[in-house]
């Protein structure tokens, strides 16, 4: 009995060591909050398919998709020929780009990655409050973009500084322009780094659109020198859809490519509770055939 | 049959088995490793690791079958082969779980294993060999693992085999060579990949199955051991179903059979709620990354490899470069895996189990759970995980307050080792009971 006890008194050790250092350092930080669509959505998902295909498609592959797989989402082959299908006639192929790898690296310096498991390894920036599913950061890295005449795209990012993809969605979304606030220890208003960092994390907690908060150090003349940036979206001008409208389709958008970086995530929920029931009556069994083996040892 | 010794066994009233029995001993074998294998009665919680691990090894071994029914081991094929298993193949996608999700539970039942033979001096005289083959199963998990990681060609895969191979690199004088020689090209490339997949599922698993014979002949030579640390072949003789059998045995079937059949349904339920709701185990059963193709050209910005591993790649991490050269660190990480060969020569306790310990090994030994478990998450974790020194830290060689508790954390590690003789010596241990006792 006694080492349960000393068992349970080492897990809190290590559970307390590490409970401070949840929060992953380095990088930027960016705080967003959008709907969610629900896996089972069905509608949600038809809705993602049709953006995917119309927005997506154009530059990106998802070779590992097939088109009849659509299916799953309640559509016919017929509607999936209709009005999904646009690079290719035959229902059996995989998602293929419009655009030739030729003209796609003459484009964008590279081929744009394949879109089949995206969902599933997207990682860039730390979302606040968010365990980094990569689901999450792909939704915010598709709301992040912002005008940015300094890039040969026009574009620029807040989730993935600098990434080559331009804003592929901006007709629905509308322009959006950055405003960058910087702090920093001046030893008048802002004392020291200190009070510097609790400053912009304010500004940061108070941003009421998309924002990042990014920790710049460096060392000047032998003393480290910190700067922390609050970076947050403003509208510019606005798209065909409303920000909330916008927010919605994001959502409807990424939830169908994780459907797409995962199709039988729904039929591996459904086996998986069978098999828990399944096994809950294996458990009952086996628990009474030991009681009733070992009633004679003492 | 006139002549036939009386513990012959034909004299079943089954004629196949008579015939059997006449030229294979199949009711001898069953019963000096089952009915008449006497084990001691006071098995708890921890001697569930064992059926387990065998459990596991063959879903691997299945699973890993109808993998490769599938799977192409080419730089060019690889990953799509696997999302073509993950989506084209009727149930690829479980049987892919199914192993990944095994891979990672064959070390937390080897892990829970391990742990049971240091809490209760399960390598101690007489089963030194049991704990020397079950040391070497382990070294040999770990090769299949690294193997098996590549096979799937994601970004984790090939900078995680590119990290692990440039270790060799480190060794002084042959290390540039040895390394080309271990990747068959002067980066991880196609050689590299296929040789890999040979040794994955021919090579290790014949090493693996031959060692796992050796570790059970090993184990039913001496018996087993129990949570007590005492010897029930040196107590009281004579039980109910044999006069010279140990008093405090039972026999292995039915009795350990039907109780390890309760936790193998247990372990399924967790293996299970894995595999069906949470395959990726939040990252750390399926990394993130590794579901980008690899890119020899692109290096991610973090590379961890998988969550067994991290203990001693923290190590590696921990110890500093010496002469500008990275082997300390590669010799402070084979240390600390080959350090437990040592365990039953290190120990020098009068008493097995940590039931009769002192407290200065129980301090030592918690103190060793702490240190691997941390070591553990540093190893995952980039080394500012827990911030920098600030400017008065300018003489230390990384002011990554991670990097110095990985240090403090790898010099616990090995004084748990180091110090052994002269802790278990000194330690004030309560008598054993005579006997096994029951909780």
């Amino acid at each position: 009995m006694k080492i349960k006890s000393l068992l349970a008194s080492l897990a809190l050790v290590t559970v307390s060591a590490f409970a401070p250092y949840a929060i992953a350092s380095g990088g930027p930080e960016v705080k967003f909050v959008g709907p969610s669509a629900s896996s089972t959505d069905l509608e949600s998902l038809q809705r993602g398919a049709r953006l995917f295909v119309n927005y997506c498609v154009n530059c990106h592959s998802a070779q590992y998709m097939r088109y009849n797989r659509l299916t799953d989402l309640k559509l016919t082959e017929d509607q999936i020929k209709q009005n999904l299908m646009f690079t290719t006639d035959k229902i059996g192929d995989t998602m293929k780009a419009a655009i030739s790898v030729n003209d796609a690296k003459e484009w964008f310096g590279a081929l744009p990655p394949d879109l089949s498991v995206m969902a599933r390894s997207y990682s860039a920036a730390a979302i606040s409050g968010s365990s980094g599913d990569p689901a999450e950061t792909l939704a915010a890295y598709l709301r992040g973009f912002y005008q940015d005449d300094s890039r040969d795209t026009g574009w620029n990012n807040i989730v993935s500084p600098n990434i080559g993809m331009p804003h592929a969605l901006h007709e629905l979304s509308g322009t959006n322009k950055l405003v960058e606030t910087v702090f920093a220890a001046d030893g008048k208003e802002i004392k020291d780094d200190h009070a510097a960092e609790a400053k912009a994390r304010g500004a940061f907690i108070a941003a009421t659109t998309m924002s990042s908060f990014e920790h710049h150090s460096e060392v000047k003349d032998g003393k480290t020198v910190n700067h922390y940036v609050v970076k947050s979206l403003v509208n510019a001008t606005p798209g065909s859809m409303t920000p909330a409208q916008f927010d919605t389709a994001i959502a409807d958008l990424v939830n169908f490519m994780s459907y797409v970086a995962e199709p039988h995530k729904a039929k591996r929920i459904q086996i998986g509770i069978l098999m828990m029931f399944l096994l809950a009556f294996l458990l009952a069994t086996s628990v009474w055939l030991k009681k009733e083996y070992w009633k004679d040892v003492h | 049959m006139a002549g036939t010794p009386s513990n012959h066994p034909s004299m079943f009233k089954n004629p196949v088995l008579n015939w059997v029995n006449d030229r294979f001993p199949l009711t001898a074998l069953i019963k000096t490793s089952a009915t008449d294998y006497y084990a001691p009665k006071n098995f708890n919680f921890w001697y569930y690791f064992g059926s387990l691990a065998l459990l596991v090894l063959v879903l691997q071994i299945v699973t890993g079958i109808f993998l490769t029914m599938n799977y192409k081991p080419d730089a060019a094929y690889a990953f799509g082969s696997v999302e073509y298993i993950m989506r084209d193949v009727d149930y690829g996608w479980l049987i892919r779980y199914m192993h990944s999700t095994g891979a990672s539970m064959f070390f937390v039942v080897v892990y829970l294993h391990m742990c049971r033979g240091l809490m209760y001096g399960s390598y101690r005289q007489p089963r030194e060999l049991t704990w020397i083959f079950g040391m070497l199963i382990y070294l040999c998990l770990m090769a299949e693992a690294f193997f098996g990681y590549l096979l799937p060609w994601g970004q984790m895969s090939f900078w995680g085999a590119q990290v692990i191979v440039n270790i060799f690199s480190a060794i002084p004088f042959i290390g540039p060579e040895l390394a080309v020689w271990i990747r068959g090209d002067y980066s991880i490339g196609d050689a590299t990949l296929n040789r890999f997949f040979a040794f994955h599922v021919i090579a290790l698993p014949l090493v693996l199955l031959g060692l796992v014979a050796a570790h059970l002949i090993a184990l039913h030579e001496t018996g087993s051991n129990n949570p007590d640390g005492v010897e029930i072949n040196k107590g009281p003789k004579g039980n109910r179903w044999s006069k010279d059998a140990p008093a405090d045995g039972i026999p292995f079937h039915p009795y350990y059979t039907v109780k390890d059949i309760f936790g193998v349904v247990v372990f399924l339920m967790i293996f299970t709620a894995i595999v069906f709701f949470l395959p990726e185990m939040g990252g750390y059963f399926l990394e993130y990354n590794n579901f980008v193709p690899a890119d020899p050209l692109k290096t991610p910005a973090h590379i961890a490899p998988v969550w067994y591993f991290t203990p001693y790649y923290s190590i590696l991490r921990a110890v500093p470069p010496m002469f500008g050269s990275q082997f300390p660190g590669v010799i402070g990480m084979g240390l600390s895996v080959m350090i437990f060969f040592a365990l039953p020569w290190l120990d020098r306790g009068a008493v097995k189990s940590i039931r009769y310990r002192g407290n200065l090994y129980k301090a030592f030994f918690a103190m060793f759970i702490v240190c691997f478990i941390v070591l553990g998450y540093l190893g995952v974790k980039p080394t500012s995980v827990w911030g920098q020194f600030g400017d008065w830290a300018k003489f230390l060689d990384t002011r990554d307050i991670a990097t110095w508790g990985a240090r403090l954390l790898t010099i616990g590690y090995f004084a748990f080792f180091f110090l052994m003789p002269w802790y278990t010596k000194a330690d004030k241990t309560k008598p054993e009971p005579a006997r096994v006792t029951m909780h």
